[in-house]
């Protein structure tokens, strides 16, 4: 490895030099140090005590390091609910030292900075990892199930403070970066590196790769290409069915980062804080949504996910592939049925060449500024029920700034000691006030529904990628709303008619259970009477005791009632999933074009800043790229309908 | 106004209600929230007057059945507490026995032919015989789990039990898998929420606060068979804490 630069800088230090270094480390009181030590007969990242402790003869540790940057549990807020708005965020800005991060761990690390620290900075993730300096280690022993010689992963050039390379009698110290040099040259008397320790290092690393009994037969530059012609290969079901859906898999890997989150209220009624907590794509309700809708349910879908997440989704959105080789997976799946070379393999000698494009569209993200986990005061100012189950909010930001949303863009409500729902903004954009239509389906909503006017919620966001005003203007607009789907169509139509003049033909449909879930009444009459609106209502069935003339029939009745032409409209559909796929069937027999069909789709989005994973349709996340799509551009995703 | 708790029990060894008395300084928090009207371990006055009774233990006789029917009836929110009241526990593992065989093994000659405390039928959980609204499963129960319901159902809230695996917590305290310790677990298949005790210390899941509404149970048997788990060995402690009578 000619190429590493930090050849040129490299330290020796005898093993006693070494100890001393590490435990003078310890004993200063500026950073606490976290190294490899024993535990049980494996190993893991823990608090070091001395220097004795440490075990640069290590294999792999049980957790990644990742746990030191993203805790398994973590608070990130903290407030009392006893006081009407009294929140704030708990930042760990703890100063550490990590002990023996290995090559592979390392570049984790570094897949992790570009998920948490992209175009959204994580401010908790940012805190820990700018308290953290990293000591690196070179891989003296390899684990049986590693294989990350393949992955190009058994070795770094950059990224780590220090890099020790434990020669026995002497350790190698390669610097890397000003910090990690001053680190050094502060608490050790190390010497400039001998031409033979040199020539140590080098024989050292160049030995690695034969270490490894293990290999992937194919780059991983070739790996999303390869997955996407195998997605519906038999090795998918054939392992699925021995999976116990643990969640083991994800828990354990270095670049499995989706998290949960959850509000705890001690019992005193007064002092909770938000938490934070890993999760994983294998387990059964990480894409539950309140609705009661579990949208990749089965073992199968769930265990193919993994591997499309860290061998598709996320080379296309980062150019990575998520896998470091570490063997982590494939060493404590209890079935043995998660390990990436082995089904990489397994498909590269028969795979199906059956192609399915997974592409992620490229969307303009607008990074947002704040803090993005901490909600914004906000006042209801106005309530006024719907329905049974669905109550009209307005609220204002107490900061006193407009909420400045698109249409189609939705915000985290939250409510301390409840938690968080994601709710789609229902008004138009401009004013101090936003409107929200809740429906009282899950502990947030229906904690809402007791509150009153004055009362204080927090919002986060907006969030999400909401409809092109510019892209839609001048065109005739056919809009197709079911149930609850309406709210956040509400506000694309009023944005369209407030711009009326922008437009040509304006038809709008609606559809709901029955006459009592109708929505927006005074909207729906002022549609009505207007003579530049076609409004066609319908509900699917009208129950004895309710009242009702008009049309009775699903939506899709209403579809032949629309005089339009379809090459020149745009059709936008938003309504519960099982609508979706009938209203574009029909608009599709009646020769609209999947380019002029747009829809929103609702998932589980929780962070809304493409973090957590829950919302994600194959390689796309609902709360980043959506929940607004054109259809042409999710129609292929096998998870999207 | 608090909500009024009542505490019964009935076939159990109350470890599940010690755990309560247990809470130590927080008991102190957990009478602000609510009213204790009755909870024999901890005071010497009752009444009939409660919103949500927590209820301890396995049902085993006609007479317990009708007590519970009362205590369902007199309580907006019935709560099984422990792995006796929400699975049967190990009190059902009799079931593998007639009631007729049991008697005579325990009582022998004894007459007790007649006398309604011995008038038992087959063990059976609470929701075999009422509506159950929520379940703090458990041998015994967590009490972080029992002080999170609590708090939960003060704001409002559903409290929801784990619907992962105790895999799940085990990792998360980065343990060493105690199958790779030459022991077998049922944590892939059973309900989380108990941050994974057994296993952080060594000993493997018995399976006590029950099993995930869809345990992957082919696949368990499979691991388990690979370790070497004997068909015996792996039926007993399917059943140990939940048996049925199909088996698994």
């Amino acid at each position: 490895m000619d190429g590493i630069k930090g050849l040129l800088k490299m330290k020796t230090l005898t093993r006693d030099k070494w100890q001393e270094f590490v435990n003078e480390l310890i004993a200063g009181d500026e950073r606490e140090v976290v190294g490899v030590k024993a535990k049980g007969n494996r190993f893991h990242f823990g608090p070091l005590e001395d220097a004795s402790e440490l075990r640069l003869d290590y294999d792999v540790t049980i957790l990644p390091p990742k746990k030191e940057l993203l805790p398994q549990h973590e608070e990130l807020l903290s407030f009392d609910i006893s006081r009407s708005f009294e929140v704030r965020a708990v930042k760990d800005d703890n100063r550490k030292i990590l002990i023996g991060v290995h090559p592979y761990d390392l570049r984790a690390i570094n897949m992790m900075d570009q998920i948490y620290l992209g175009e959204h900075i994580d401010e908790h993730y940012r805190t820990r990892r700018e308290n953290t300096l990293i000591i690196a280690s070179d891989i003296l022993n390899v684990p049986e199930r590693a294989f990350c010689a393949s992955m190009g992963t058994h070795l770094v050039d950059e990224g780590f403070d220090l890099l020790v390379t434990d020669l026995g009698d002497r350790v190698v110290i390669t610097e890397g970066t000003d910090e990690g040099r001053g680190l050094l040259k502060d608490h050790a008397d190390a010497e400039e590196a001998t031409a033979e320790d040199v020539e140590a290092v080098r024989r050292l690393r160049e030995g690695l790769p034969s270490k490894y009994s293990r290999e992937v037969l194919v780059d991983q530059k070739e790996w999303p290409s390869l997955l996407e012609d195998n997605y519906d290969h038999p090795v998918w079901g054939e392992q699925a069915r021995k999976c116990l859906t643990c969640g083991t898999c994800t828990l354990v890997c270095p670049t499995c980062v989706c998290y949960d989150v959850d509000d705890e209220v001690e019992l005193d009624m007064k002092s909770g804080s938000r938490k934070r907590t890993w999760d994983g794509c294998l387990l059964k309700e990480f894409t539950l949504v309140a609705g009661g809708e579990i949208f990749r349910e089965s073992p199968l879908e769930r265990y193919r996910h993994r591997y499309y997440r860290k061998g598709v989704y996320l080379p296309k959105r980062f150019g990575f592939v998520a896998c470091v080789g570490c063997g982590r997976c494939a060493a404590q799946c209890l079935p043995d049925i998660a390990d990436p070379s082995e089904i990489i393999n397994s498909i590269h000698s028969f795979s199906m060449e059956r192609r399915k494009e997974l592409p992620v569209p490229k969307v303009e993200i607008k990074g947002i500024k704040e803090d993005l986990l901490v909600p914004k005061s906000a006042t209801i100012v106005a309530k006024k029920r719907m329905t049974d189950i669905e109550v009209l909010y307005q609220i204002e930001l107490d900061s006193g700034e407009e909420l400045d949303h698109k249409p189609g863009q939705f915000v985290e409500v939250s409510i301390f000691g409840v938690g968080e729902a994601p709710i789609s903004i229902s008004s138009s954009p401009g004013g101090r006030r936003f409107e929200l239509l809740v429906r009282n389906v899950g502990d947030v909503t229906s904690k809402m529904e007791e509150l009153c006017v004055g009362d204080k919620i927090g919002i986060r966001g907006p969030f999400g990628n909401g409809f092109d005003m510019e892209e839609l203007s001048g065109s005739n607009m056919l809009f197709i709303g079911g149930g609850c789907g309406l709210a956040p169509l509400r506000s694309l139509i009023l944005t369209t008619l407030e711009n009326r003049s922008d437009f040509r033909d304006v038809t709008i449909l609606y559809g709901c259970k029955d006459p009592e879930a109708i929505l927006f009444d005074d909207d729906l009459s002022d549609w009505k009477e207007r003579k530049d609106v076609e409004f066609l209502q319908t509900v699917d069935t009208c129950p004895e005791g309710q009242c009702w003339e008009g049309n009775t029939g699903v939506i899709t009745t209403l579809i032949p009632k629309v005089d339009l032409d379809p090459r020149d409209v745009i059709a936008v559909i938003v309504g519960p999933p099982v609508m979706y796929r009938f209203v574009i069937n029909d608009l599709k027999k009646r020769g609209v074009p999947d380019e002029n069909i747009i829809v929103s789709l609702e998932r589980r989005m929780k962070c809304g800043v493409g973090k957590c994973g829950h919302c994600q349709i194959n390689g796309v996340y609902v709360c980043l790229e959506g929940p607004v799509f054109r259809y042409s551009d999710v129609k292929d995703l096998p998870e999207a309908f | 106004m608090k909500p009024k708790v009542a505490f019964f029990d009935f076939a159990s060894c109350e470890g599940c209600q010690l755990q309560v008395a247990n809470l130590e300084e927080k008991i102190l928090d957990l009478i602000e929230v609510v009213d204790v009207v009755s909870f024999r371990e901890v005071m010497k006055e009752h009444s009939d007057d409660y919103d949500i009774a927590i209820v301890e233990g396995s049902i085993q006789r006609p007479m317990d059945e009708e007590r519970l029917k009362g205590i369902r009836k007199n309580a907006k929110v019935l709560i099984a507490l422990g792995a006796c009241a929400c699975t049967g526990g190990l009190n059902k593992l009799r079931n593998k026995w007639t009631v007729e065989n049991v008697k005579e093994e325990v009582y022998g000659d004894s007459d007790i032919e007649g006398n309604p405390l011995f008038d038992v039928h087959e063990a059976k959980a609470l929701d075999e015989v009422v509506k159950v609204d929520l379940y703090i499963p458990g041998c015994p129960i967590n009490r972080d789990e029992f002080t999170r319901f609590v708090s939960q159902l003060a704001m409002g809230r559903t409290p929801r039990l784990p619907s992962y695996p105790v895999c799940v917590e085990c990792k998360k305290n980065e343990n060493q898998c105690v199958f790779e310790l030459g022991q077998f677990c049922l944590g892939p298949v059973t309900r989380a929420g108990c941050n994974a005790i057994c296993p952080t210390h060594g000993e493997g899941c018995d399976g006590c606060r029950g099993y995930l509404d869809d345990p992957r149970m082919d696949a368990q048997k499979d691991v388990m068979r690979k370790y070497g788990v004997t068909l015996d060995e792996m039926m007993k402690r399917m059943t140990m804490y939940n048996y049925r009578k199909e088996g698994y």
